[in-house]
């Protein structure tokens, strides 16, 4: 590892470290002494939520890069292809009928009707053994529409469940804890190793399907290993945080125009980048209008959705293929 | 002449391929030779491409079988064929701006376990096929800004890098201006001679065919129709009828093509 690189990633542990103090101490309650009301606030409603934050920000982060790759498409991430939606709409179900009440259940129908969603959009967007660049993309943007309309019929059907239902469409970390945190830690850590320990891979795979054969890449077993364990930590994600987008977009991009193309740095680069942002959009949300909250989910979108589609004015060239 | 040439490399044995019962390419069988330079000629839709991936074990043959050392293709791992085996495509898209000497570097994949980082040896294998390639000046320079020639170059110093027998190259220079095809074309003799590389490339321009290469194989609807020494291939009759025009050779060294129907 380059010396300036072990610099950086100890200078972004500080500023992600000093984001979540200020996290921890910013809300729609002020925190003036310690008194044991304060702390119980801080240590039972906030810092859960802010280690939720950090988990969830680097895991989206890294899925974003490693679809990228899987995809060769600059701009999927697990909202635009409609995972995270399809994640959801696994969690409405597991609810409405009744299943909340065993554990993993909620995670592992989102983890099955994420993975179901991938296998749509690739079976929509294949054309000969590649995928349609623009197809794979209004495949996902369908699949979002499609998903909206079900689980809005879902909430009207199951008034009772609505609020659980509608935490999910828009992301949420205000009710995280301790014990959840246990479940997705331990899925978005072997995701993100996963993934790096195949961040070569995943650059030769961004040169195509056939180049990356020839230098050697197992291309099949490569890409349902990334997309399995990529989609593993969206689904454990989505189930705990609701659908948060845009973040797998903004945060690899934002790391490839300052460190470059290069995976292997991307990836590391992406989980502080991930957790930076996550943190800013998670302060925001709390205090922009304190005492109420804002939906985590619509701070990323808006910053994200225009970058969506500035990305998507540059690239109309290569895209029209 | 080469010396010794009887070292048999590659064997493709009655190799079909086709698409809803449509024949591609059908029933080619042909031996390549240690250290030969051989191109591959025929019209569009000849299937040519689709010979060239069922060598490189992109597509798997519907009939028939290839062989590389005696081996199975399908027997090696991806990463041992990629020692073997090497691939120059006609066009290579890049996504993101990952620099010359980053491309080159994949080359060296199929040698590095998973996390491994790019050992001294690998950045000193880097550097000479670079230099070999005239490419070392362009290593900080995004592929994505190369000229055509530049591109391919140093797309070749990549499969340099992977040091293998054989080069596989799909219509490496069709895309350039006569000098860069030249260019291209003497870097690939250079390497044929000085590594003993065996280079299997399509081309389209049959002067560049008959002054580079030892042997052809031509191929008209899917079939290999000529195959032997490329003086003996290339001749009048057979450009009448692989392409259906009318050739004038002149000293076994150009080629002139004209309409059927002008003179």
């Amino acid at each position: 590892m380059r010396r300036k690189d072990i610099i950086l990633y100890c200078l972004l542990t500080i500023v992600v470290l000093g984001l979540m103090i200020l996290g921890l101490f910013l809300g729609s309650v002020d925190i003036r002494s310690f008194d044991e009301n304060s702390l119980y606030i801080i240590k039972h409603l906030r810092l859960p939520r802010v280690i939720m934050c950090v988990l969830s920000g680097a895991g989206l982060a890294v899925c974003g890069a490693a679809y990228q790759a899987i995809f060769r498409n600059p701009l999927s991430d697990p909202y635009t292809l409609g995972i995270s939606s399809g994640a959801a709409l696994g969690a409405a179900t597991a609810i409405v009928l009744g299943l909340d009440v065993f554990f993993f259940s909620i995670g592992g129908f989102a983890f099955s009707f994420a993975l179901l969603t991938v296998w749509i959009i690739i079976r929509i967007s294949s054309v000969g053994n590649r995928l349609h660049i623009t197809t794979l993309l209004l495949a996902g943007i369908s699949i979002n529409f499609l998903i909206a309309a079900i689980i809005s019929i879902i909430m009207v059907v199951n008034q009772d469940s609505m609020d659980k239902i509608i935490f999910w469409t828009m992301g949420s970390l205000s009710g995280s804890k301790f014990s959840d945190i246990a479940i997705v830690f331990p899925f978005v850590l072997i995701g993100i190793i996963i993934i790096r320990i195949y961040a070569r891979e995943l650059n030769a795979l961004l040169t195509g399907n056939d180049t990356a054969r020839s230098l050697g890449v197992n291309v099949e077993r490569t890409k349902k290993l990334i997309l399995f364990f990529s989609t593993l930590m969206i689904g454990v994600i989505v189930s705990y945080c609701g659908v948060i987008g845009f973040v797998g977009l903004i945060v690899p991009h934002i790391i490839r125009l300052l460190v470059g193309s290069d995976n292997r740095r991307i990836i590391p680069f992406s989980i502080f980048g991930g957790m930076i942002f996550m943190l800013v959009a998670d302060i925001i949300s709390r205090t922009a209008i304190a005492p109420s909250e804002l939906p985590i989910g619509s701070i990323t979108a808006v910053v994200g959705a225009p970058f969506f589609i500035y990305l998507l004015y540059n690239a109309k060239k290569k895209l029209n293929q | 002449m080469k010396e010794v040439i009887n070292d048999i490399i590659l064997e493709v044995n009655n190799v079909s391929y086709s698409v809803r019962e449509k024949n591609i390419i059908e029933d080619i069988s042909f031996t390549l030779e240690k250290g030969g330079f051989y191109s591959v000629i025929g019209t569009n839709g000849s299937g040519k491409t689709t010979l060239l991936r069922c060598i490189s074990n992109s597509i798997q043959p519907t009939k028939g079988s290839v062989k590389v050392n005696n081996k199975l293709i399908n027997k090696y791992t991806p990463k041992l064929l990629a020692h073997k085996i090497s691939v120059v495509s006609q066009h290579s898209e890049f996504l993101f701006d990952f620099s010359s000497f980053q491309v080159v570097m994949m080359g060296r994949m199929a040698y590095q376990k998973l996390l491994q980082t790019d050992s001294e040896q690998d950045m000193t294998i880097v550097e000479q096929c670079m230099k070999k390639t005239n490419t070392w000046h362009l290593k900080d320079r995004s592929v994505k800004q190369l000229s055509g020639g530049e591109l391919q170059r140093v797309m070749i110093a990549r499969a340099l890098a992977q040091q293998t027998p054989i080069i596989l190259l799909d219509e490496p220079v069709s895309s350039l201006d006569i000098h860069h095809q030249f260019e291209i074309m003497e870097l690939l003799t250079k390497i044929n001679k000085e590594n003993n590389t065996t280079i299997f490339i399509i081309l389209h321009d049959l002067t560049l065919a008959l002054k580079y290469s030892d042997q052809i194989l031509a191929l008209k609807d899917g079939r290999l129709i000529y195959f032997g020494k490329t003086k003996e291939i290339l001749t009048q009759e057979n450009i009448q009828e692989l392409f259906n025009v009318r050739a004038d050779i002149i000293d076994n060294k150009h080629i002139i093509i004209h309409n059927n129907e002008s003179i």
